[in-house]
């Protein structure tokens, strides 16, 4: 023992220390005689009786002392509990020092059951504390947490028996026995304080044990040994699967009765040698709390993909009859102050669970918007959760996340944001009808569909889409074509064209204040309209132009000879956006009518039965050729018929075989959007149709004049090879006019003669001779000879060089692998071409005017920066400005490249000195 | 003007009318010549003027501000010269005097065709009705005296918007 120990022993008095052990034999005082007295002096009479009744006292205690505490000792070993008798000596000694005259009255005096607290603490550090904190000294492991638990439980209640024994059976019944002698006096008040007197020393015995046993187990690793034990009992209780600890299940169930027992038993044993209490509470808490995680992963995360309901509902059931009788359980054996659970605290439970279970919900929205509407149950949880405080806002933030890393990303396809952007439209509806949230998580993907270039264009050929032929093959994600958009279009649709003001209107009694948490701009939509949605990507004017060029497109492509559902879907779109604004498609669609009936009137006037085409002012028509009087070894075409201008449907022609007959697409130029007009020689034949055509035309309506455009018309031709007769439909010109340039022309007809036979191949042609004969643009030409090559009817005999194949079967693999790639190649450059210009082409068409108005502006109305200059041009521009900022920075720098302006930092330009 | 009234919807083709001038003038520019709208109602301009060579303007650029009323053409556009000039003809707040700015203005002009009338007015002056006496009388008598004056006068149009 150091000194300094001996040092705070002194202050503080440490009971180790003073500790006696139980054998204080001592020689009894027998006091003295007070100085000044004479020793048996006549006085002293009275003094040595009370000096002596307090000597005998003392002498009588310090004998009774040393007989109890030896009795009273405990044995080292305590695995037998000592069963000791008392005799008469001990028993008076034990009365005399607890309820006699040896009590210790003024607190001076080590009382017996002080010193008996004090042996069994020094019993328990001595021999139990050791095995105990061996025990506890190493992690738990989760597999052996339940023994461990066991085993203290076990030993502590072990020993506290031990020390409890003695104490109840040897000091307890003297302090009761006091208390019940005392019934002599008459007040009851008296006697319960008595009586109360020895159960608070019994308590606070107990107490003290229970201090100490506490004591020696390291605290963390005790309660997260609890808490990990009731987790795991109430996992296999309510039979979880998925568990924190990782745990399998077993997959025979186990008998649950049986378990809870066990549980039972534990938790009494461990509230018994005082190891309940607040941490076990804190345990108890925490366990749960990981429960209620547990419980919602493994039992709600499942949707069910089938009967679409919420399992809100079930959880509410659960917490309430399953979650909270387990914790009445608990608490009942931990014997805890509130046993009963109140009903403001079942619900606040619910919605903690409902909580979870959103917030796990959420976590996989996206899915769940994807797999609308089979996913419906756990929209409809969301819409329970979004009741819960925070929840909007969770909602948003990580939806917001799901959204830019799943869907806005280049891998993406358009067609597929699209149909996400449907789907989640869908499901927000479902999930809160005002659109407030819609609106909120929608905006990035609005944002994103904007700059995408082909937004505009599949939505609008979507909406163009018949959804009854061949459906299947044409909207995989990957296409152009949404299946989502085109189901939209086909259902019926309400009156949405009302947009009157509701804010003034004063009769409306239904009418509601906008939500709380809406944003500014959100305006009441009709949130289950997707195609309003759609269609308000994007300022309306812009829109309309946008579809005024595809709507073209499409009609002049379009095959149905009554236009059926071009005139819906126009309709359609008058409805939404109005119809003032749609009257450059209204004049487009009512142009291809026109035509169809002139074509008619044009050909019962012709009574040669020559083809005839019709032309309204500005448009052309292909041709068809007829080589009556060629020789038969060259391809031949035959029966074509040609729409002129911009594609035409041509109406199935009754014209008779013997030669091409030729309609036309009598277009109003200043309606339509610009289109393509690339000029080329079209065959002989098609030509003097046009001639023809245009003249009967001009004889109907009186003077006014057709502009060909060949570029946009369509073919039908039959070739005549030597072995073989091919009908081709739905050609472009230039690939009719090139293959007809190779036969032979009149004027080298004997040199055709001459090289005819040769391998199987008729006339040669190479790409410079194409192009003069033709008078056509190289790449057109490029392009229909790999379609030509792609049939089997060309031959690349060395670059840049083609022959025709009359017969097939000579050289037949080598000219199918080439077909094959030429096919490819073909289709891929057909995609290419549109009939209506791209914004591409307008923009490097219109450059110089464009140039004019920057330079034009900067010099007098002095340096601006891009975006000014950008708006400017839209307002400013006759015939509107199709394009954005970042062509127009595009634009300067081109100028300030050549030396027109200058920029001066900051995006601010300014015209060159 | 008997015409000036009988417009209805005068701002409405104004506009149309201004903006066709606008691409007009765009693509098919006119050398020394450029005027442009300053906001997108169109009636207000604002134009530029290069000083046509071998006279005292030559190498000097002149703007100019142009109103439309809503009855244009039909009436006069209002012109002023924003910066300074010494001539015979515009005063020193730059109001001008030329006759077809005033009773002599016909719906065919337009503003290409008033720019260049007085680009040409800049090099051959109507001292007749001066409104700057001091220049009418220099014109004659003492071209190095007026071509200084002119200069002293004159801003560039930098300066001119600082």
């Amino acid at each position: 023992m150091d000194h300094s120990t001996l040092v705070f022993a002194s202050v503080f008095p440490v009971l180790s220390l003073s500790h006696t052990t139980p054998t204080p034999i001592a020689t009894p005082d027998l006091g003295y005689t007070a100085p000044g007295t004479s020793f048996g002096g006549p006085y002293a009479g009275r003094n040595t009786e009370l000096q002596g009744q307090a000597q005998h006292r003392a002498v009588k205690r310090n004998i009774a002392w040393s007989c109890a505490t030896r009795f009273l000792s405990l044995p080292r070993d305590v695995s037998l509990a000592p069963r000791l008798q008392r005799n008469k000596e001990v028993e008076e000694a034990l009365g005399y020092l607890l309820v006699g005259d040896g009590k210790s009255d003024d607190g001076k005096e080590e009382s017996l059951v002080e010193w008996y607290t004090n042996e069994c603490r020094l019993h328990f550090a001595n021999h139990v504390r050791l095995g105990l904190e061996e025990l506890w000294r190493k992690e738990v492991e989760l597999r052996h947490s339940w023994d461990i638990l066991d085993e203290t439980q076990r030993i502590l209640e072990q020993v506290q028996s031990v020390y409890l024994q003695p104490f109840n059976e040897h000091l307890l019944p003297f302090l009761q026995q006091n208390a019940s002698n005392t019934t002599i006096r008459p007040s009851r008040p008296t006697q319960l304080a008595e009586s109360d007197a020895a159960n608070a020393v019994s308590w606070k015995f107990r107490r003290d044990t229970h201090a100490v046993f506490a004591h020696c187990l390291p605290l963390q690793r005790y309660s997260k040994t609890l808490s990990y034990v009731l987790y795991d009992a109430a996992c296999r209780l309510f039979r979880i699967y998925t568990r924190q600890d990782g745990l399998q299940p077993n997959t025979t169930p186990e008998d649950t009765r049986e378990f809870r027992k066990r549980m039972t038993t534990l938790l009494q044993g461990l509230e018994r040698v005082g190891l309940g209490g607040d941490t076990a509470q804190k345990a108890f808490a925490h366990a749960m709390n990981k429960l209620l995680d547990s419980f919602i992963t493994s039992h709600y995360l499942k949707v069910d993909w089938y009967s679409k309901k919420s399992i809100v509902p079930h959880l509410k059931l659960w917490i309430q009859d399953g979650f909270c009788p387990l914790i009445e359980l608990v608490l009942e054996c931990l014997r805890c102050e509130q046993s009963s659970i109140l009903p403001t605290e079942v619900s606040s439970w619910q919605e903690m669970a409902l909580g979870r279970l959103g917030r796990s919900r959420v976590d996989n929205l996206f899915d769940f918007v994807i797999h609308w509407d089979k996913s419906l149950g756990a929209i409809l949880d969301i819409k329970e959760y979004l009741r819960v405080s925070g929840a909007k806002q969770n909602l948003t933030s990580s939806f917001s996340q799901q959204i830019s890393r799943r869907l806005l990303h280049p891998g993406a396809t358009t067609t597929y944001i699209l149909n996400v952007y449907i789907s989640i439209i869908r499901s927000f509806h479902e999930l809160e009808p005002k659109g407030v949230l819609l609106e909120r998580v929608a905006r990035p993907i609005r944002r994103y569909l904007k700059e995408r270039e082909d937004t505009a264009r599949i939505i609008i050929s979507s909406l163009l889409t018949d959804l009854s032929d061949e459906t299947a093959s044409k909207f995989s994600s990957n296409g152009e074509l949404s299946y989502e958009i085109a189901s939209e279009m086909a259902k019926p649709f309400a009156n949405y064209g009302q947009e009157a003001d509701e804010e003034l209107n004063w009769n409306d009694m239904n009418w509601q204040p906008l939500p709380q948490d809406a944003s500014p701009e959100y305006k009441k939509s009709k949130v289950e309209d997707v195609i309003w949605f759609l269609l308000t990507l994007w300022e309306r004017e812009d829109f309309i132009n946008e579809l005024k060029n595809i709507y073209g497109d499409h009609l002049l492509r379009c095959q149905d000879p009554e236009y059926e559902k071009e005139i819906r879907l126009l309709e359609l779109i008058k409805v939404r956006l109005g119809d003032d604004k749609l009257q450059a498609c209204e004049v487009m669609l009512r142009d291809v009518l026109d035509s169809k009936r002139i074509n008619g009137t044009i050909r019962t006037t012709i009574n040669v039965p020559t083809a005839t085409a019709l032309v309204t002012p500005d448009h052309r028509s292909v041709e068809p050729q007829t080589p009556g009087d060629l020789p038969p070894r060259t391809p031949q075409p035959r029966r074509p018929t040609r729409s002129t201008q911009h594609l035409t449907p041509s109406a199935p022609s009754p014209a008779p075989p013997a030669g091409p007959t030729l309609n036309a697409q009598i277009l109003s130029s200043f309606f339509w959007p610009q289109l393509r007009d690339d000029t080329f020689r079209v065959p002989a034949q098609i030509d003097a149709l046009q001639k023809e055509y245009e003249s009967r035309f001009e004889r109907i309506k009186g003077m006014r004049k057709l502009r060909w455009m060949n570029a946009l018309g369509e073919g039908s031709i039959t070739l005549t090879l030597d072995d073989r007769t091919e009908e081709f439909d739905h050609l472009t010109p230039w690939q009719v006019s090139v293959i007809y340039a190779f036969q032979l022309q009149p004027d080298e007809s004997h040199i055709g003669q001459k090289r005819a036979g040769k391998g199987g191949e008729g006339i040669t042609r190479n790409v410079t001779q194409l192009e003069e004969m033709l008078e056509m643009d190289a790449a057109l030409i490029h392009q229909a000879l790999s379609f030509w090559v792609g049939k089997s009817v060309l031959r690349e005999t060395s670059p840049n060089t083609y022959a025709v194949i009359e017969r097939a079967s000579s050289n037949k693999a080598a000219d199918e692998d080439a077909a094959a790639a030429a096919e490819e190649l073909a289709t891929i450059q057909a995609e290419q071409t549109t009939t209506v210009k791209s914004q591409a082409d307008l923009l490097e068409e219109k450059k110089d005017v464009y140039t004019a108005f920057i330079v034009g502006m900067l010099t007098n109305q002095g340096n601006m920066p891009g975006t000014r200059i950008a708006m400017m041009m839209r307002m400013m521009v006759q015939g509107g400005f199709p394009f954005g900022i970042e062509e127009v920075r595009g634009l300067l720098g081109e100028m300030e490249g050549g030396g027109k302006v200058v920029g001066l930092g900051g995006d601010v330009w300014g015209v060159r000195k | 003007m008997a015409l000036s009234n009988s417009r209805p919807n005068g701002n409405a083709t104004v506009a149309a009318r201004l903006q066709k001038e606008l691409m007009d003038i765009m693509t098919k520019p006119t050398p020394g010549i450029t005027a442009f709208p300053d906001d997108e109602n169109m009636t207000v301009w604002t134009a530029t003027i290069d000083g046509p060579a071998e006279t005292p303007y030559a190498d000097l650029v002149f703007k100019l501000s142009m109103e439309f009323a809503p009855t244009y053409p039909y009436v006069a556009p209002t012109v002023l010269f924003k910066t300074p000039i010494f001539h015979p003809n515009f005063d020193f707040s730059g109001r001008i005097c030329l006759d077809i700015l005033k009773d002599k203005w016909s719906a065919i002009y337009n503003i290409t065709t008033v720019l260049l009338s007085l680009q040409s007015l800049l090099g051959e002056p109507n001292n007749a009705s001066p409104l700057n006496g001091q220049a009418a009388e220099l014109w004659d008598k003492d071209p190095a005296e007026y071509k200084r004056l002119v200069l002293a006068r004159h801003k560039a149009p930098e300066d001119l918007d600082a």
